[in-house]
């Protein structure tokens, strides 16, 4: 296999259907595990819940929860029950989907494939990789957003908002349009940069493992050998940064907008 | 607007940004670009409805331009804000 082909292959998702209807299995499947994940730690957590001193692991979702709350407190305005467990739902989900990218590249598609018995089979075990992921999360948000902003300003609070912001009564045709642009780049923007930071961690990961692929036999192999080691640890520390940081803007900017959403006035 | 922010709205000399305006500035970048694809999506759909390919479609990328770099200015502008104010209690203090 080249270089090239060695690429597309791994950023070539597992799918099955045609055109619109076409499902990537290896996205969806993940992704519902991770969330299986959450939901069966919570759950098991919930049972074992100690009032006195804390364990160790209790200890450290009670330090994820206060992060989060503390990260509400300061970006939304006014109170909604709902805020704090989604932003807690998305960063956990977000930083896991995230955190699988750090499994290295070939394992996972290469016991896909032993499975199998299909040395062509494909698989991509980062969610967040593939745009579909990034773009469904970002309109589950958008949708509330529109919602809250008709709940809270009124049909014709929201309306008003598109017909005379931002350049006043005399310009309406413009500031519709305008406005329309604005709100369709928050789920785009919160999309694209997910999209975008993994995806491009996921092809530097791709790069580094190629080294390996260009071993000779001989004494070549004691300078790439190595170099591919230190270059893939170097970018997974790096790396451990990114996915908490996209998790955490991901997390933050849905507060933001959803705080928006609250504000009587935009 | 977070409780802080009321407080600091009603004081003339500290403009402190509010944490939601830190949080914005941290997408502002990805913020303009996803402005003017959003532009060029919304021309395209209008082009789409209307049949006008592809005068919405360049009107609207043009529109998305002058609004992210709007947006970007409006978030960057409290930074500027923030260091004159410094500037002028430093001034004052001397």
């Amino acid at each position: 296999m080249g270089t090239v082909e060695y690429i597309q292959h791994h950023l070539t998702n597992n799918s099955v259907g045609e055109g619109f209807w076409t499902f990537h299995l290896d996205t969806i499947i993940v992704s519902v595990m991770l969330g299986m994940l959450i939901i069966g730690v919570a759950m098991r957590l919930g049972k074992q819940l100690e009032t006195g001193t804390p364990g160790g692991f209790q200890n450290f979702v009670e330090s994820i929860l206060d992060f989060v709350s503390v990260n509400v407190r300061d970006a939304f305005p006014g109170h909604n029950p709902l805020i704090a467990p989604l932003a807690l739902t998305i960063f956990l989900w977000v930083w896991l989907m995230n955190f699988m990218d750090l499994i290295p590249v070939d394992l996972f598609p290469y016991l896909f494939q032993l499975i199998t018995g299909d040395s062509h089979a494909y698989l991509k075990i980062v969610p967040t990789t593939d745009l579909n992921t990034t773009l469904a999360m970002s309109l589950t948000v958008f949708c509330l957003i529109v919602f809250y902003s008709i709940k809270i300003k009124g049909v014709w609070g929201y309306t008003k908002m598109f017909l005379f912001h931002p350049f006043g009564k005399f310009f309406v045709p413009v500031n519709i349009i305008m406005t329309l642009i604005e709100e369709v780049s928050k789920p785009l923007s919160l999309a694209l940069r997910l999209f975008g930071n993994l995806f491009a961690g996921e092809l530097v990961f791709l790069l580094i493992a190629l080294i390996g692929g260009t071993l000779a036999v001989g004494a070549a192999a004691l300078f790439w050998a190595p170099l591919q080691v230190i270059l893939d640890l170097a970018w997974l520390i790096f790396h451990l940064l990114v996915i908490t940081l996209q998790a955490f803007i991901f997390m933050v900017l849905t507060i933001v907008y959803l705080g928006m959403a609250h504000e009587e006035a935009h | 607007m977070t409780e802080p922010n009321k407080k600091n709205s009603t004081s003339k000399h500290i403009i402190a940004p509010s944490p939601v305006a830190n949080y914005l500035l941290i997408g502002a970048g990805s913020m303009f670009t996803a402005t003017v694809i959003a532009g060029f999506i919304v021309g395209y759909a209008l082009d789409y409805i209307f049949g006008t390919m592809p005068i919405f479609f360049l009107a609207c990328g043009v529109l998305g331009f002058i609004g992210g770099a709007q947006k970007v200015r409006l978030l960057t502008r409290r930074l500027d804000q923030q260091a004159t104010q410094k500037t002028k209690d430093e001034s004052n203090v001397e």
